[in-house]
């Protein structure tokens, strides 16, 4: 689920930075510093969208850094067990299929589908359901629900499960 | 990533800071995301360089997922859920995923029919017929 939230970060400067443009280097090393990164706690920042407050600089001893205390909003991406969500297909194996939503990487095993479904090997190999209705196969979009959400290091990771009344294949939508 | 406490969104058990942190829909994130990726192809001939690959994802990822395309109705949208008793999480799914009974919506937000609050069957459909008449007059 995306979240827009204000998170805070202490951002390091070096004098050289300082002058009329201390703010805009600051902003600019804090976009460079946190979009695109993970944490356990957030999941991952994608966009800063704006800045609440600058705090007053603080020099480190012993050094010429200056550090600044920043509060900042943000757009963030963090998975919930239990969270039902759309995801796209993106590789079909004989163990499951993994699947991406947006940053998020997902992976259904086949234990973890409708009773009947088939692992078919070939030029596209693709999940078929018994009476042949269902194909899941790559570039499909999928309603799934998270069951686990791993955090190793600075990766995230979910496991997922089709196995429900309205989950699984998303047919062309009005 | 369970804290102190076990998270689970079928419980909203979510954890204080995004319980009250404001959720966004596809489509929010989407407008967010176009605008500020205009914004950086204002300032750079290159702006694909400029963002992330995962902001690059997740842009194309809300635009494939976003159910309503005009500003005014993504308002629309979330005054009308605003409503019914519902916190930030369980709107934003229920506006992602758009159910078209109250079963479905209760099987992708289990919580509807929990914490305390037990909204009947005929308000759920309310709240989906609400949402989908809003879709057509987009």
């Amino acid at each position: 689920m995306f979240f827009h939230m204000v998170l805070e970060r202490n951002m390091q400067l070096h004098p050289r930075f300082f002058g009329r443009s201390l703010r805009e280097n600051l902003v600019s090393k804090l976009m460079k510093d946190v979009e695109g990164t993970i944490s356990g706690r957030h999941g991952f920042v994608l966009a800063v969208t704006g800045i609440e407050s600058i705090g007053k600089g603080l020099i480190r001893d012993g050094t010429p850094f200056v550090t600044f205390p920043v509060k900042y909003r943000c757009v963030v991406f963090r998975p919930f067990e239990g969270e039902v969500l759309e995801a796209v297909v993106t590789t079909v194996m004989q163990h499951g299929f993994f699947a991406e939503a947006g940053p998020l990487q997902l992976f259904v095993s086949n234990h973890e589908m409708q009773d009947g479904m088939e692992y078919q090997a070939g030029d596209i190999p693709n999940y078929t359901s018994s009476d042949a209705s269902v194909r899941i196969q790559k570039d499909c979009e999928v309603l799934l629900k998270i069951t686990t959400v791993s955090v190793v290091a600075t990766e995230i990771f979910c496991l997922g499960s089709i196995k429900g009344k309205y989950l699984g294949l998303l047919n062309d939508r009005a | 990533m369970s804290g102190e406490e076990e998270e689970n969104a079928v419980e909203l058990k979510i954890g204080d800071e995004f319980l009250k942190a404001k959720c966004l829909m596809n489509c929010e994130v989407s407008l967010i995301f176009e605008h500020k990726y205009e914004h950086l192809q204002q300032v750079s001939e290159d702006p694909m360089n400029q963002v992330s690959q995962v902001f690059e994802k997740s842009l194309q990822y809300v635009k494939r997922f976003s159910r309503y395309k005009n500003p005014d109705v993504v308002q629309q949208v979330r005054e009308i859920l605003s409503r019914h008793q519902l916190t930030e999480f369980e709107l934003c799914v229920l506006c992602n995923l758009c159910p078209k009974t109250a079963e479905e919506a209760v099987a992708m937000v289990p919580s509807l029919k929990t914490k305390g609050r037990a909204h009947s069957d005929e308000v759920i459909e309310k709240m989906l017929n609400d949402l989908s008449l809003v879709k057509r007059f987009e």
